[in-house]
């Protein structure tokens, strides 16, 4: 990809620190995130991956800069702000009656005026977003009569239908079964190549090695950034991982796999 | 005739207060006592001014909060309402006899704890009646008659006081906001019978009713009793400004003691009629006074 | 292709509001003495009645009317603060009395209560309006102590609790009052129990603001309280005031509640069941929702005060009881089939 215009960093963070109830939750984090990129965030359970995705997008009251396309966020409209990032949470609510088709509409909100209707072209792009998580054909149902998967899809469209070039995705993989976690990826791969920036928490790190980029979290610090290719961020995982996963190379993939006890002390040893 | 009866009563009840007495209360319990008693607890007002008409007031040790009539009992020590009674301290006071409400709820209590608990509920004039003998049996009182020839006194005289123009007007009286009236077989109600007024809440409804406030605009009473702090805004609610009895202003109001002896069904149920018979007095003044 | 389906709202509503006039022509004639005829209604309505006719005439413009439309009215206030409340608090237990506004108002008319009882001058003033406005402030002021207590409206669940412990405070304030006024226990349960008998043409008229501001307020924000629905996370990285909403639909709610409790007492079960009701036969959509739970709250109480009067005429059953009877009962009618229709709820 030539970059003869220079784009800002579509997220930069500067000296992030969250507090919950006194705590350090997250600190010293510093990262840049270039526009038209898929960085996956990972780390051990309760390092800090959420609350992250969280206070990027304001969900949090948090400490430090963080620059959104370029914008300090502090002095961003918040209509604009929410225009220029979606966020989709884990383990949301949805309004059980809503029929699927409802929720995506919602997505739509950050672009309706305050007392606007909907337009054409917000239908459009609901339609849009629900077919490209294979959604479409059951928007009439309701929320309360989906699975776990289908109501998942609906929620990832809702986000889609914010249209917003940063998105962050809080484990959009949960639910979903391995055909649609790859359609999930194309979508993705997708959405980057037409120009937009992902952030997703995921904690399948064979498909967080998929990513462009990747970002550990351990104890609410951010120890390691780097692309998913380089070996170094393969050793790096590991590390985070307390050596009890592997990195394996397989036709050109990474691939990880988790390491047996008795091998592990093997590798000490070694 | 009457004054023989009352004698030989009497003297039966004196020998049968040496010997002990037994008697039945509303509740259907049998209660029984040895000797008159010279402690009593009172926990209903009627009950307490029942007590003291019959001359036994140095008796009582202790009252309920809402009895307050004669003003020497006030000074006793009040042991909580009839509906709350302090059980604990009632028992402390060691009395040889408790009078409560048949509605009372800590009647069992108190019997299980082993106090003598003689249930009485007067509602209506014959149940007073009944209610001053009971007691005057129990407390060893020689004559309940007296009080109740006195009761009868006030009566009469209330019915003497009565303005001929007075008779068979038709009346409505408020007991509280709802709006509830005081029906034709509610104590009250039988009171305003007495007196000749006619009730626009007749007996079927019931003592107490919630009524539709329609009944009164249609009824058009002629007088209306109510309590003075409900007068004002009367005739603001919705349709009253039309009550001829509002506009013309033959309203009797009654304070918060004239409200208590309306509405206790004990010795002074004469007095209330008496107020009312003055208040209609008033009202209709007797063509030969202008 | 339509999103919200506007047909059937829009139907519903007709139906609702002609089922609303056929309650109110009912209300003209069920008085004191049971029904009335029509044909006897509508002669003692034309000029040049005997007096008789006259009488009743006024009867009907004075006291059947005012007291009709009040309920209706009345039920509406509540049907749409039990809409919000359950839109704010997310939850479909919630009705319009959680936050304390029913004990506030309860305490406020205890209060008032006590003042006139032993007052003999000025209290043609705060008769009329003192009992009425003591109700309504009591009730702002606990929703007020509710989120001072909560510190703010931020987190629902802290709002809940200290609106728990603001009615029970309140409610013991008001035991208390009574304990030491026992002759005001009567008057006081009519207020418990919820009463339409003295809703006037001025009543009414206090009641149409409210519920205009309410619904007024309800439709602006329509929009955004859909959006609550996918959890305060989502709705705020979607750009809504999430936290100025709460406050907005709160101070809504507590208008609507106290408007309604201050001329018809505390009537229960409205603010639950209507927009239950509303829910089961139209898709949710907070506008027309909340329009439509009004609507049938307003249907509810006008038919349950209809009821009260015609039973045991002359005499009246407690609205709230009937209230209770036919909202409980539609509301069941209505669960049953649902789970007989199989669906997944």
């Amino acid at each position: 990809m030539t970059a003869s215009i220079a784009l800002p960093p579509a997220l930069q963070v500067r000296g992030l620190q969250v507090s919950l109830g006194g705590r350090p939750v997250l600190q010293g984090v510093y990262f840049s995130v270039a526009a038209g990129r898929w960085v996956s965030i990972v780390g051990p359970n309760g390092a800090g991956k959420s609350t992250l995705l969280a206070a990027l997008a304001g969900l949090l009251p948090a400490q430090g800069q963080i620059s959104l396309l370029g914008q300090d966020v502090a002095t961003m409209n918040p209509a604009y702000r929410a225009r220029s990032l979606a966020w989709m949470g884990q383990n949301e609510p949805a309004g059980e009656d809503l029929r699927a088709w409802d929720v995506v509409l919602l997505g739509r909100l950050p672009h309706q005026g305050w007392l606007a209707g909907l337009q054409a072209h917000d239908l459009q792009v609901a339609e849009q977003a629900l077919r490209s998580t294979q959604a479409w054909d059951w928007r009439e149902r309701s929320m309360g009569t989906l699975s776990g998967g289908e109501r998942q899809r609906v929620l990832l469209a809702r986000a889609l239908a914010v249209q917003a070039p940063v998105i962050l995705f809080d484990e959009p993989l949960s639910h979903l079964d391995p055909p649609h976690q790859a359609d999930w990826m194309d979508l993705t791969r997708a959405l980057v190549a037409a120009g937009a920036t992902v952030l997703s928490v995921l904690h399948e790190v064979s498909m967080a090695l998929q990513a462009d980029e990747m970002l550990m979290v351990h104890n609410g610090r951010l120890v390691h950034q780097g692309a998913c290719a380089d070996t170094r961020t393969h050793r790096a995982l590991e590390q985070v991982f307390d050596q009890r996963i592997a990195v394996h190379t397989l036709d050109g993939q990474a691939l990880v796999l988790p390491r047996r006890a008795s091998s592990a002390s093997q590798q000490e040893r070694a | 005739m009457k004054q023989i009866i009352g004698m030989l009563y009497g003297a039966l009840v004196s020998t049968l207060a040496l010997a002990g007495v037994q008697i039945t209360d509303d509740k259907g319990h049998e209660v029984r006592l040895e000797q008159a008693p010279k402690r009593i607890v009172s926990l209903y007002p009627s009950l307490t001014e029942a007590v003291c008409a019959l001359g036994r007031c140095q008796d009582l040790v202790g009252v309920d909060r809402y009895s307050n009539f004669p003003a020497s009992v006030r000074a006793l020590p009040q042991l909580g309402g009839g509906l709350d009674p302090q059980i604990e301290a009632v028992f402390a006071l060691k009395p040889d006899l408790v009078l409560a409400a048949s509605s009372s709820p800590g009647a069992d209590r108190l019997a299980a704890l082993g106090l003598k608990v003689v249930q009485l509920e007067p509602k209506h004039y014959a149940d007073t009646v009944r209610v001053l003998h009971t007691l005057a049996t129990l407390l060893g009182v020689a004559d309940a008659q007296p009080v109740i020839d006195k009761i009868d006194a006030d009566f009469a005289a209330a019915q003497a006081q009565m303005p001929a123009q007075a008779r068979g007007k038709k009346v409505y009286f408020e007991v509280s906001t709802g709006p509830y009236a005081a029906g034709a077989s509610s104590f009250i109600g039988q009171t305003l019978q007495r007196l000749g007024l006619v009730n626009i809440v007749g007996p079927e409804l019931g003592p107490f009713p919630k009524i539709n406030p329609e009944l009164v605009v249609r009824s058009q009473p002629d007088i209306v009793v109510v309590a003075d702090s409900s007068l004002a805004g009367m005739a603001e609610r919705p349709g009253w400004g039309q009550v001829r009895a509002l506009q013309a202003h033959r309203v009797c109001t009654f304070n918060k003691d004239d409200g208590d002896v309306l509405v206790r069904a004990g010795p002074r149920m004469g007095q209330g009629a008496l107020r009312l018979a003055q208040c209609l007095r008033r009202l209709y003044p007797p063509k030969d006074s202008l | 292709m339509k999103h919200y389906l506007f047909h059937r709202p829009l139907h519903l509503g007709l139906l609702l509001g002609l089922l609303t006039l056929l309650l109110l022509v009912l209300g003209t004639l069920a008085g004191s003495s049971g029904m009335d005829a029509l044909p006897s209604v509508l002669r003692a309505l034309q000029a040049g009645a005997d007096d008789d006719g006259r009488m009743l005439a006024q009867i009907v413009w004075q006291i059947r009317l005012p007291r009709g439309v009040g309920a209706w009215l009345a039920g509406a206030l509540l049907g749409l603060a039990g809409a919000l409340a359950q839109s704010v608090f997310r939850n479909p237990l919630a009705d319009p009395y959680l936050l304390g506004s029913a004990s506030g108002a309860s305490l406020g008319v205890c209060l008032a209560l006590v003042a006139m009882d032993g007052a003999l001058i000025n209290v043609h003033w705060l008769g009329r309006v003192g009992l009425t406005g003591a109700a309504f402030a009591g009730a702002m002021v606990a929703v007020v102590m509710t989120a001072a207590l909560a510190r703010g409206v931020a987190q629902t669940l802290r709002l809940l609790l200290a609106g728990v412990v603001v009615a029970v405070v309140l409610g013991a304030g008001s035991s208390l009052v009574l304990q030491m006024h026992p002759q005001l226990l009567q008057s006081m349960q009519g207020f418990m129990l919820g009463s339409t008998a003295f809703v006037g043409w001025d009543g009414c008229a206090l009641m149409l603001a409210a519920l205009l501001v309410g619904l007024a307020v309800t439709w602006a924000l329509g929009r955004w309280l859909d959006g609550l629905v996918l959890g305060e996370h989502t709705a705020r990285s979607m750009g809504l005031p999430v936290d100025a909403m709460r406050w907005v639909l709160i101070l809504t709610l507590a208008l609507a509640t106290g408007a309604a409790v201050a001329h018809t007492g505390l009537i229960a079960f409205v603010g639950l069941a209507a927009p239950h009701i509303s829910r089961r036969m139209v898709r949710w959509g907070a506008r027309h929702g909340a329009v439509l739970a009004a609507m049938l709250g307003g249907l509810l109480l006008a038919a349950a005060d209809l009821l009260a009067r015609l039973v045991i005429a002359p005499a009246e059953l407690p609205v709230g009881v009937l209230t209770a009877l036919l909202g409980g009962g539609y509301l069941l009618w209505l669960m049953r089939r649902a789970h007989g229709a199989g669906a997944m709820q």
